[in-house]
């Protein structure tokens, strides 16, 4: 009996160990399977940066094929990121660091570089099968030969170029300076972050200014649609404008227009004509034309952007309010959205949206994922487009654009130069051409250098010649 | 034609032969024939034991052996995976736990002579353990090594069985007076002092490990081992009553007096708090387990290498990350079943002690699995403790190989009929 009863109590013992197992198992079940992908992709967890390590990262690729980013296999077996332009592409490349994350298309694009976005990646042993020991490649918009000349045009002043073709919304170039060495970012990190001139800010998209006088096509169009003036309308610049006793507004250097009408306002880019309209269109539609031409609207993709900075305008007063019309008050904008503004004008009031990623290619040269056109906003009619893009070419041909003609191309524009709380006038120029192979639009600012029309809009000239040369060579 | 026995050998060497091809193809053209030969001594030498057996003691547990071999074969590929370095070594460390255990079984007909040395044996446990206090050595956090020459001995894995043989014939001889209770003292029956005397004497050692030695694991598996073995013998849950009791008071007072008892603790707790420091290692073990999925990433694809001593304490972890759910279920079960046949053997026993001995082996190894499992997954706190026939280390191999020894022989008929 004695026996029957150790017996019994080996049983119970045995029971409870078993019960033990039978919660770890449920226990490693919930992990592996609840819990998987949360635990997998903690940023914590260092495996997907160590699978880099082991696989051999996608090549970036201009659109004509020309590598802006590689990866090469070093003596310790381990790959290296190698960026053969070095601070002419880091803007769009980005860069890509053990211990300081990564960024730009780099970031943006990681998974597809590194080969993880493949959708057997989670299936073990049958991943391991379909694995490639390659990442995809990445084919961009940009154009290596453009971003030369726009990154040598700009030459060691500070600021920015973007070019898009109107479109498609595809970016050409995007130029940021100063910038930084992507091959050496993750040394030099502590004095970049330390550095004061923002290198590590892409000015294309991040970049925050005040528009100046490139706000006033739009006005221009506002004033148009809501019938607030027409194109014969006669206004009278006297040099300033008194709005109340308190406040008078001035014309740069105090010139004095005499009678113009919308056209050559805009030619001689009036002051006083701009903020009438502004005053006349009222905060409620100038907040509708900003809400119009997109910019409280996000791309939201893989174009790193600085959120536009509007005024309250339910909250402004009337000089604020002819400020704001000549792209002063605390409008602050980019200067991809300038590009994107003067694009609508060129592409029939269309803005189409802005990318940067072509297509994905696998390792065995594939298409995995190819970007279509999209068109982002209507923000005007074709009517009015082409309206105020004759209004812009007379800036280029007979006004404060003149530094942008080129003969035999059709080049609209306009300057601006933009006070601001850092030093010097920005000096900018926004506008579009018609190129043989495509129509484009541009945005370039210079930092702290002045007036848009000396400074800014010989450098479009100089973009468009040179385009013009290096399309000559390629056909 | 392949016995039974030799029969279940088959998947084991599969795992280890195709384990090491994977390996030892990615590494090619550099070939590394003497590991073959290992390879090939481990298969020879299982086939060899398995077919002795086969015919010497026919009437023994057929299952037992395979079933370590299988878990043996995970570990090598697993440590050759993990540890290059110590891949031969761990090969030595489990052709010696085969011949110890083929010895064991081959050389002994019989083990009722160790009821004749029980007090024999048990100070040799004592001896072994208080080694320890005067000349052990730090290792890993824990005081629990003993250095002698070029072998870094683990004495409590060897104390370990000698507590379960002590133990079995002791309960069994003084089973009567301890379970008939004399004395009533706060609503139970007590019995007298002097025979409850080495079951203190045990929990105090085991309490003793804990502190001085930092080695929580092995104190809480011969905790267990204790309360388990005097549950069996006596069937009286007033001892597990008052273990349970002298478990939480020494626990608490643990908690209050010693810093790394409280980082233990607020580590199970909050592992997330403190992710790059203290429970670094807790929370790589967890993205393993995380990264593993149900699928795993195919063995020899994970990077279980980011967690701290992967081989020994955290192998199951990347076994779970390579082999996945689908991988590490098994090997659990695996375990299940060793522990299984372990139980099943002592209750087809007749002899009592053979029978307490039988099932304390058992539920030491179920212990010990549950608790370094339990310990990876923060299903408890964690305490370092190797698991059995898998992880790296030759205390740990060989004496799981001497349980997997007295096992068999428990199980042959002339034991189990005396």
């Amino acid at each position: 009996m004695r026996d029957r009863n150790i017996k019994k109590n080996i049983m119970y013992s045995a029971i409870f160990m078993f019960s033990c197992f039978f919660i770890l198992v449920v226990y490693i079940t919930y992990l592996q399977v609840l819990k998987s992908n949360a635990l997998a992709n903690n940023p914590l967890n260092m495996r997907a940066f160590q699978m880099e390590k082991n696989i051999q990262r996608g090549t970036m690729l201009d659109r004509t094929g020309k590598k802006i980013a590689f990866s090469e296999r070093i003596k310790t077996g381990f790959y290296h990121r190698v960026y053969p332009y070095a601070d002419m592409m880091a803007p769009v490349s980005g860069y890509l660091g053990e211990n300081i994350g990564n960024a730009g298309i780099e970031g943006y694009a990681n998974a597809a570089l590194s080969g993880q976005n493949n959708p057997w990646s989670r299936f073990g042993p049958i991943a391991q099968l379909f694995s490639s020991n390659r990442g995809n490649d990445v084919k961009l918009t940009i154009n290596v030969d453009v971003q030369k000349i726009a990154y040598d045009a700009l030459g060691n002043r500070k600021g920015a170029i973007v070019v898009i073709n109107s479109k498609t919304g595809a970016i050409i170039a995007m130029v940021s300076r100063p910038s930084f060495d992507p091959n050496t970012v993750e040394e030099d990190w502590g004095a970049l972050i330390q550095n004061q001139e923002g290198l590590l800010l892409n000015r294309v998209s991040q970049g925050l200014y005040p528009p100046g006088s490139t706000l006033k096509p739009m006005i221009a169009d506002a004033a148009l649609k809501e019938k607030v003036t027409d194109q014969q309308e006669i206004f009278d610049c006297k040099g300033f404008l008194k709005i109340n006793d308190s406040y008078t507004l001035h014309e740069s250097h105090n010139e004095v227009h005499g009678s113009v009408n919308l056209r050559e306002a805009l030619t001689v880019s009036c002051n006083t004509t701009f903020a009438t309209l502004a005053m006349r269109l009222g905060e409620s539609n100038l907040e509708k034309t900003f809400k119009r031409f997109g910019f409280t609207k996000e791309i939201d993709n893989e174009i790193a952007e600085a959120s536009i900075q509007l005024p309250q305008f339910s909250k402004l007063s009337e000089g604020e309010i002819c400020q704001v019309g000549i792209g002063q008050s605390t409008v602050l904008v980019t200067p991809l959205r300038m590009a994107m503004l003067a694009s609508a004008f060129a592409n029939q009031g269309k803005i189409m949206k802005p990318y940067l990623i072509d297509e994905i290619i696998s390792p065995s040269g594939v298409i995995i994922d190819r970007s279509k056109n999209e068109v982002w906003l209507e923000a005007t009619t074709a009517e009015r487009a082409n309206i105020i893009r004759g209004f812009m070419d007379n800036v280029v041909t007979n006004g404060t654009g003149h530094a942008a003609f080129v003969k035999g191309i059709d080049v609209a524009g306009k300057t601006g130069t933009a006070e601001n709380s850092s030093g010097a006038d920005h000096a900018w120029f926004i506008g579009s051409a018609k190129l043989p192979k495509e129509d484009i639009s541009f945005a370039i600012i210079i930092e702290n250098s002045g007036g848009g029309g000396t400074e800014a809009a010989p450098i479009a000239k100089e973009l468009i010649m040179n385009m013009l040369k290096t399309e000559e060579v390629a056909s | 034609m392949f016995k039974k026995n030799c029969l279940l050998l088959l998947p084991s060497m599969a795992i280890l032969f195709l384990g090491t091809a994977v390996i030892e193809l990615g590494k090619y053209p550099v070939i590394n024939f003497s590991l073959w030969s290992y390879i090939l001594a481990i298969a020879v030498g299982a086939f060899c034991i398995a077919g002795i057996l086969q015919r010497t003691a026919s009437d023994a547990d057929p299952y037992i052996f395979p079933i370590a071999m299988f878990l043996g074969s995970i570990g090598l590929i697993m440590i050759e995976r993990l540890k290059a370095a110590l891949f031969i070594p761990q090969i030595h460390w489990i052709l010696i736990g085969m011949t110890v255990f083929f010895g064991i079984v081959y050389f002994t007909k019989n083990i009722r002579f160790l009821v004749n040395y029980q007090y024999l044996i048990g100070l040799c446990c004592l001896l072994l353990l208080s080694s320890t206090f005067f000349i052990g050595t730090e290792i890993g956090g824990s005081r629990n090594w003993i250095v002698l020459g070029p072998f870094q001995v683990q004495p409590s894995e060897f104390a370990k069985i000698f507590i379960i043989v002590f133990l079995s014939a002791y309960l069994i001889d003084h089973k009567n007076v301890l379970s008939l209770p004399s004395n009533k003292f706060l609503g139970f029956r007590w019995p007298p002092l002097r025979f409850i005397a080495p079951l203190l004497l045990i929990w105090g050692i085991a309490v003793l490990m804990f502190v001085v030695q930092k080695d929580l694991g092995s104190a809480l598996l011969f905790f267990g081992i204790a309360i388990f073995m005097t549950y069996m013998a006596t069937g009286n849950k007033t001892y597990v009553f008052m273990a349970l009791f002298f478990f939480i008071i020494s626990s608490i007072i643990s908690y209050q007096l010693f810093g790394h008892v409280r980082v233990r603790v607020a580590i199970w707790l909050h592992p997330w708090s403190d992710p790059n420091g203290m429970a670094y290692q807790v929370v790589q073990s967890l993205f393993a387990f995380g990264s593993g999925g149900i699928w795993g990433t195919g063995f020899s694809h994970g990077y279980p290498g980011l967690i701290p001593e992967v081989h020994t304490d955290f192998i199951f972890s990347a076994i779970a990350e390579e082999l996945g759910l689908l991988g590490d279920v098994p090997v659990i079960l695996v375990y299940v079943l060793l522990i299984y046949r372990g139980i099943r053997i002592s209750l087809q026993c007749k002899n009592e002690m053979n029978v307490l001995l039988a099932a304390g082996l058992s539920i030491s190894l179920a212990l010990q699995v549950f608790i370094i499992l339990a310990g990876v997954t923060t299903l408890l706190p964690l305490t370092g403790i190797t698991l059995p026939f898998i992880s790296y280390g030759g205390s740990s191999m060989l004496s799981s190989f001497i349980i997997l020894g007295l096992l068999f022989i428990l199980s042959k008929k002339e034991n189990s009929n005396a």
